[in-house]
């Protein structure tokens, strides 16, 4: 496997260690891009701060919280409502973002005044919410304010309230993925045992590692509970502070997303002996195997079974009419973590696109090797690309379409390559079934979408054809296909709900006989 | 080991390396013990022998070993056809194949890191 560089990096050659192409015949130990290392001064980065991480991706999903920064008031505003992860409470955590709004007196002079003010103003504004989360951002942690005493003023102050404080400035590691890891160990430390759960049920599991994007989380519990499985917690999509806190009393930790919340699966795992079992939730396969494995390790597979079986038939056909589509069409993986390797085989398998290339911005190189692995020979792999090797590596390799974040999407906009919102999504939710069919028609609509025909005629420049009528999607991504395929009986386009969450808030689920006396 | 039993193991290594996630824990002592706890339960279930389940984590082994045994058998018709000394000696080639892919000849700079 080669290293690779890119010639707009040339200048800069330490870059070389942070790509690889997937060779014929060659594995893991012979290159694996260098990672998670702070970048290289003259390469601009398009990565989050520690700060961000811990706020913006962990933090703030959880719902029934107010979520502070101590900082300057850009810090919260930069990480407010660019990732959708929304909430069945109204979206309390979405609507709403707070700040101490330090100004450069309190860098002079302190802020803790201030922020203790802004706690208690903010509690008083919304005296429903009781529990609180406070970051530490870079002007407040160079300056040394005690997060943590103020907290615990306020705390004795007002004794129904609950205060986390997570000490994750921006500059506490080099990239977002350090705070991923601070506020992991800062939450288990503080805050995991101190409030003891109504346990329900007899298979009671904690969800890790799913931020709830467009509903993921929703879906997902949904189908636990039609297994009678109890989610105690979600760590931390639509997931409660106080549920948070009872982690420790789960049979099971699932973990969806190792790279942002493996640290406290693993510290769950020593301090309170609860196992962690690693699913995929995304595409047909992988996510009938993570609700077959969770229903083996309780000893109700056969729940599982009826549920893969009815959602699979139900769906297949509309997975397979946009797989005929899709067939061979070239993607950039560039998601940030986790979704490289969640998605790197199964989009081959289920869809029939080719991976051409997987980046990511702050993953680590455990990431990159699930996700090598995954993606088929000749692939590149990219760790935290600038926006110029990230052109260079489009015109290269001439995608079809990009799956990334808004930031390198909308420089792939510019030079004509679709892309589709990895991060918060397009049409989501892209978990279960449906979801997956979601995603796939996403990309579908992406892809054939006449849009892009248009947007490379120069209408001063170039002729324009009079004689042609309009063109849509169908039309061209039929025109290569056999005649049988077009009109095959059995497949057809996605059918599901523009948003099928609503009938999943408040829905009643089965009830199942309970193994053990103690359970309700 | 012959070419066709060696050509059997890559197989059985490829589709671990695709398709399971077992294998990645992110420090060195945590991916022996997934190897091993893993590889051994698929070995007895593929040998039919009793598989131990009575701690937690010995049964998130047995999951993940069930299903990749459940995958082997349906996507590798040959598996059902192997004598238990042959099963043996495959899953034993595959665990230092695996091992030396994932610990001993990574270079994931992280994986002796000594916190999570």
């Amino acid at each position: 496997m080669p290293y690779h560089e890119f010639k707009c990096s040339t200048c800069i050659p330490e870059r070389k260690n942070h790509a690889v192409i997937k060779g014929p015949g060659e594995d893991l130990t012979m290159a694996l891009p260098a990672g998670y290392l702070s970048t290289i001064p003259g390469t601009i980065s398009e990565r989050g701060c520690a700060y961000c991480g811990a706020k913006h991706v962990i933090g703030s999903p959880m719902k029934d919280v107010i979520h502070l920064s101590h900082g300057p008031v850009g810090c919260t505003y930069d990480t407010w409502q660019t990732k959708r992860y929304i909430s069945d409470n109204d979206n309390f955590q979405l609507k709403y973002t707070f700040a101490s709004d330090m100004k450069e007196k309190h860098v002079v002079f302190g802020a803790e005044k201030l922020l203790k003010s802004n706690i208690i103003e903010a509690f008083k504004a919304f005296p429903n919410i009781k529990r609180m989360t406070i970051y530490q951002t870079c002007a407040s942690a160079l300056i040394g304010d005690d997060l943590n005493a103020i907290a615990q003023e306020v705390m004795d102050e007002m004794p129904e309230v609950d205060i986390f404080v997570c000490n994750s400035p921006g500059f506490a590691g080099p990239s977002q993925s350090g705070g991923h890891h601070k506020i992991n160990i800062a939450w288990i430390n503080q805050k995991v045992g101190t409030i003891e759960p109504k346990i329900t049920g007899d298979y009671v599991i904690n969800y890790v590692g799913e931020y709830n994007i467009q509903g993921d989380q929703e879906v997902m519990c949904d189908f636990f509970k039609r297994m009678g499985i109890q989610v105690l917690s979600t760590f931390t999509g639509n997931g409660s502070y106080d549920d948070l806190r009872a982690m420790h009393k789960a049979q099971l930790n699932v973990l969806e997303c190792a790279r942002s919340a493996e640290y406290i699966c693993n510290e769950l795992r020593v301090r309170y002996g609860i196992p962690r079992l690693d699913i995929d939730g995304f595409g047909f396969e992988p996510l009938a195997n993570s609700l077959r494995k969770v229903g083996l390790f309780f000893g109700i597979e056969d729940r599982a079974e009826a549920i893969i079986a009815e959602e699979t038939a139900r769906w297949k056909p509309e997975l397979d009419w946009y797989k005929e589509r899709l067939k061979g069409k070239k993607v950039c993986l560039w998601p940030g973590g986790s979704k490289l390797w969640h998605w790197a085989h199964v989009i081959h398998d289920e869809m029939g696109l080719d991976v051409v290339s997987v980046y990511t911005k702050f993953g680590h190189q455990g990431d990159m090797e699930k996700g090598i692995s995954r993606c088929e020979e000749g692939a590149l792999a990219i760790d935290d690309p600038n926006e110029l090797e990230g052109l260079e590596a489009m015109e290269m390799l001439k995608p079809d379409i990009i799956l990334t974040g808004k930031r390198p999407g909308e420089v792939a906009k510019k030079i004509r390559v679709p892309y589709l919102n990895a991060h918060a999504y397009h049409n989501g939710p892209w978990k279960g079934w449906e979801g997956w069919v979601r995603f796939a028609r996403d990309i579908y609509n992406a892809i054939y979408s006449p849009i892009h025909k248009l947007t490379l005629l120069d209408i001063a420049a170039d002729e324009i054809a009079t004689d042609t009528t309009f063109e849509t999607q169908v039309m061209l991504s039929d025109a290569a296909l056999s005649e049988e395929t077009r009109n095959a009986a059995d497949l057809r386009q996605f059918t599901g709900q523009f948003d099928g969450l609503k009938s999943l808030r408040g829905k009643t689920y089965p009830e199942f006989e309970a193994k053990t006396a103690g359970a309700a | 080991m012959d070419d066709l039993m060696k050509d059997r193991m890559d197989q059985l290594l490829d589709h671990i390396m695709k398709k399971c996630l077992w294998q990645f824990h992110s420090r060195s002592w945590d991916r022996k013990v997934q190897n091993e706890g893993v590889l051994s339960k698929a070995t007895q279930l593929l040998c039919g022998e009793p598989v131990d389940t009575s701690t937690p984590l010995a049964k998130c082994h047995w999951v993940d070993a069930l299903c990749l045994v459940n995958d082997y058998k349906r996507r590798f018709a040959w598996v059902s056809q192997l004598k238990p000394d042959e099963i043996k000696e495959i899953m034993q080639a595959l665990h230092e194949r695996l091992d030396h892919l994932t610990i001993t000849g990574s270079l994931n700079l992280e994986l002796n890191d000594q916190h999570y």
